[in-house]
């Protein structure tokens, strides 16, 4: 029998439904320590003292740790990608988001941890924060960084895609159609909250159980921020309860290693519910606008779009988030011309990260607004819209990428069979494959016109 | 009062981490009974990667299913994955396991061929079971073959693999770059009633098509299609950190006190599966995970469009946001703005309205 292409059951299925499945916070081990979090009460504020000693003084007290204990603390998840690193693992002088690490405690059971927590002095200078990302130029915001609120693609401070002639295709428009779209963050909520143990070995190593969902990117990581080498960690996981991208970034894992470094004990650190969802990073708010340029018989010939990412307090993987947009606001269509700019704005909401569809749900929820209002302005039924502008193989995405396997056509019809939606002779009867006739009107003749790099007149814009 | 709407969003997504530069590696060895261990660092987050991956070794290797154990457990005995996420775990993990498996293949047959005095071009498994082709009476299990390794021959079937795209960086004024490994495509058409008193939407049905390239469990990618609709109604219609964004006031930090969808909201839901295979996927596989929750929202905001004639593009399409467009639309102030030939629409939000006049953002759509 073919394994490939049956129906069979999952694999750990039945264990997960009847709660024999193992997930780090049932593990635990031999004189474990637990662990919590100090974090910031406030949006923005300046840090003027940090003092730990009544803590640490506190009976069943095993360990504080902050800034000044961990050998590197500021690590970026995308340095080898050229993503300058800007985020503390632990605040150090500063606060930029309400819920920001500032000390972890190791005690002798979660109680003890908890209520040292109100024992650490922290004195705060707030400051104004800065929440509407639309206004991250205007003079009187206030600033996130030094250098401003906006991060900066070299060479650039926003991410492009420029293809085809874009202000020709909207003077020969007949109509141009012009929306704003605002979708909200969210939780990536799993069932399970991040956590870890890290367990201290008799030969040096520490074996790290964890609920990440990249167990190689941790330990880089983690071997980063510990300044240690990678081979002297061992990830113990695999199996997570639930991610949706918000187990990527590092969380638990530092300040409980660097615990069971500096107490030579077994230190958990589960987050509670609450922790995960106000402190842990949360889908981005994206502002996209979007300006079409459509024919009166309803071809798209061009677009532009301008695009705000709330990255929140910090960059993560906010700039490969707008990156990725970016390369997909044609959506499931071809787009001849396109002048797109898509902006990481830095604000004091919490750092966001990855969610399930990362960059392109915010791009495809702007982009399908579009299509249903393009047709509404044109009286075309949207269905037929969407057919006649699709994706067809050998098209080219915005990035120039040829097409060779699109079903943007397929999909429609399926759905289309499937409610039972009647669409005209055309367009149930069109195939999916490379235009000849009237699937190629002179707009899309020479998709490549422009495809070779660093296209000065497109750079210009 | 209540109406009903329909609406449709068609959509697309990539498979692997944009611009690559994301490698993943395994390793296969077979136990000296025939039963197969896959080491590799992809996690299972519950979505079933771990199956499909043992599906594909267990047809590379043409040995049953049962047979194959998938172990992703920790660091030292699983080579290097990348991570979950990026839509990655079938396409570039599963290229990795289908390599592996196709090198422990050739070890399988290599160490046949000495045991039968075959040429091992001349053998074939399947089922468990390595033959000669054309005359499948002679043969030997896999069992049989890696017993034969371990006591005779003194050797271990293995195979390693890995996949990697190299990074593609994309030209900063252009951005032309070649950033994925495939492209899945899908359509999502969802019936709504809209209640005009309440600003409550209901999804009654949801009827939705995706190309996934080529299923290797079609179970599995229905139940990516299902909990990503789930995730999609969510933002669709109730899920927001900040109620009251960019205000962080109301954020909810429990379940209790953050809306999301429950079952008693889950509609009639209907999947297709539209096979067009990717040349170069695992047995033609695209992927399913993410762009599992991107085309509900943008269906029942056309679909809220078509019930009641406002237009809500705001995610999520709250009571109190289709309540307030409904006014809008009673006082008159729902319609877009004509300027020429230019249909403006939301201005209320755009920063064209909230910008100061010396920002940047205004210049780059200049309408």
């Amino acid at each position: 029998m073919k394994a490939v292409g049956a129906r069979l059951p999952r694999y750990d299925g039945l264990a997960h439904v009847t709660g024999r499945t193992q997930y780090v916070a049932d593990w635990s081990a031999p004189g474990m320590l637990a662990c919590k979090g100090l974090r910031s009460p406030h949006h923005s504020a300046r840090i003027v003292s940090i003092d730990t000693s009544r803590a640490e003084a506190h009976p069943g007290v095993r360990g504080v740790v902050t800034c000044k204990d961990i050998p590197k603390n500021v690590v970026g998840h995308l340095e080898a990608l050229g993503v300058p690193a800007d985020e503390p693992y632990f605040a150090d002088g500063e606060v930029r988001y309400k819920g920001q690490l500032i000390a972890g405690v190791a005690a002798i059971d979660e109680a003890t941890a908890t209520a040292a927590l109100d024992l650490i002095d922290v004195v705060y200078e707030e400051r104004t924060p800065f929440l509407d990302i639309r206004k991250a130029f205007d003079p009187d915001a206030p600033k996130i960084t030094e250098k401003g609120n906006v991060f900066f693609y070299d060479p650039y401070d926003h991410r492009k895609v420029t293809k085809g002639d874009v202000d020709a295709a909207f003077e020969k428009a007949d109509v141009i159609v012009k929306g704003s779209y605002r979708p909200s963050a969210i939780e990536q909520a799993p069932i399970e909250p991040q956590g870890c143990l890290v367990v201290p070995e008799s030969d040096g190593r520490l074996t790290v159980y964890t609920c990440t969902q990249a167990m190689y990117f941790t330990m880089g990581v983690l071997a980063e921020h510990l300044q240690r080498t990678p081979g002297s960690l061992k990830l113990v996981g695999g199996t997570v309860g639930g991610g949706f991208g918000g187990k990527v970034d590092s969380a638990s894992e530092p300040c409980a290693a660097l615990l069971a470094l500096k107490t030579r004990k077994p230190v958990r650190w589960i987050f509670t519910r609450e922790e995960e969802m106000l402190c842990g990073s949360v889908r981005a708010s994206w502002h996209v606008e979007m300006a079409d340029a459509i024919s009166k018989d309803g071809w798209l010939l061009g677009r532009k779009v301008l695009t705000l990412h709330d990255a929140g307090a910090y960059t993560r993987f906010s700039s490969y988030g707008a990156t990725k947009h970016s390369f997909h606001l044609a959506g499931a269509y071809t787009v001849p011309a396109l002048r797109t700019r898509a902006y990481v704005v830095w604000s004091n909401h919490v750092p966001t990260t990855a969610m399930r569809g990362f960059g392109v749900t915010s791009a495809s929820f702007a982009i399908e607004m579009q299509m249903t209002r393009g047709a509404h302005v044109l009286g075309m039924d949207p269905w037929e819209y969407r057919l006649k502008n699709a994706n067809r193989p050998g098209d080219l995405m915005p990035t120039r990428k040829v097409l060779e396997d699109p079903s943007t056509i397929d999909t429609i019809q399926a759905c289309a069979k499937a409610v039972g939606h009647p669409l005209s002779a055309t367009y149930a009867e069109m195939k999916n494959e490379g235009r000849s006739g009237e699937w190629l009107p002179d707009h899309l003749r020479d998709q490549a016109a422009d495809a070779k790099l660093g296209d000065p007149q497109g750079a210009a814009r | 009062m209540k109406h009903r709407g329909r609406g449709l969003a068609a959509i697309e997504y990539p498979t692997g981490m944009n611009q690559g530069g994301d490698p993943s590696q395994a390793w296969v060895k077979i136990k000296p009974d025939g039963r197969v261990d896959v080491f590799a660092g992809t996690v299972d987050l519950g979505q079933g990667s771990k199956t499909v991956h043992t599906q594909i070794v267990a047809d590379t290797l043409g040995v049953p299913y049962e047979t194959v154990n998938m172990d992703v457990s920790n660091t030292d005995s699983s080579p290097l994955c990348t991570g979950t996420f990026a839509s990655r775990g079938t396409f570039i993990g599963g290229l990795a396991v289908l390599k592996a498996a196709k090198k422990a293949k050739e070890k399988m047959l290599e160490i046949a061929g000495q045991a039968m005095e075959i040429a091992p071009a001349d053998l074939d498994v399947e089922d468990g079971v390595v033959f000669v082709k054309g005359s499948p009476d002679k043969k030997m299990t896999v069992g049989e073959v890696s017993a034969a390794a371990t006591w005779g021959f003194g050797e271990l079937i293995t195979g390693t693999g890995a996949h990697l795209k190299a990074y593609s960086m994309p030209d900063p004024d252009t951005g032309v770059c070649d950033p994925d490994h495939a492209i899945s495509y899908a359509a999502c058409v969802v019936d709504v009633e809209v209640d005009d008193e309440t600003g409550t939407v209901t999804v009654l049905s949801m009827v939705q098509a995706y190309d996934v390239g080529h299923a290797i469990n079609p179970t599995l990618v229905e139940g990516q299609i299902e909990g990503g609709a789930m995730m999609g109604l969510g933002l669709g219609l109730l899920e927001a950190s900040y109620p009251h964004y960019p205000s962080t006031e109301g954020r909810g930090g429990e379940f209790g006190a953050y809306l999301m969808p429950g079952l008693p909201d889950f509609p009639e839901i209907t999947s297709v599966i539209v096979e067009n295979p990717s040349a170069d996927g695992p047995f033609g596989a695209k992927a399913i995970g993410e762009m599992a929750n991107n085309a509900q929202g943008p269906a029942i905001c056309a679909a809220i469009h078509d019930a009641v004639g406002v237009w809500v593009p705001q995610q999520p399409a709250t009571p109190e946001r289709v309540l307030r467009a409904l006014h809008a639309k009673a006082t008159g102030a729902g319609e877009p703005r004509r300027d020429g030939k230019t249909v403006i629409f939301d201005e209320d939000v755009s920063v064209m309205t909230l910008a100061d006049e010396s920002s940047v953002f205004r210049d780059v759509i200049g309408v």
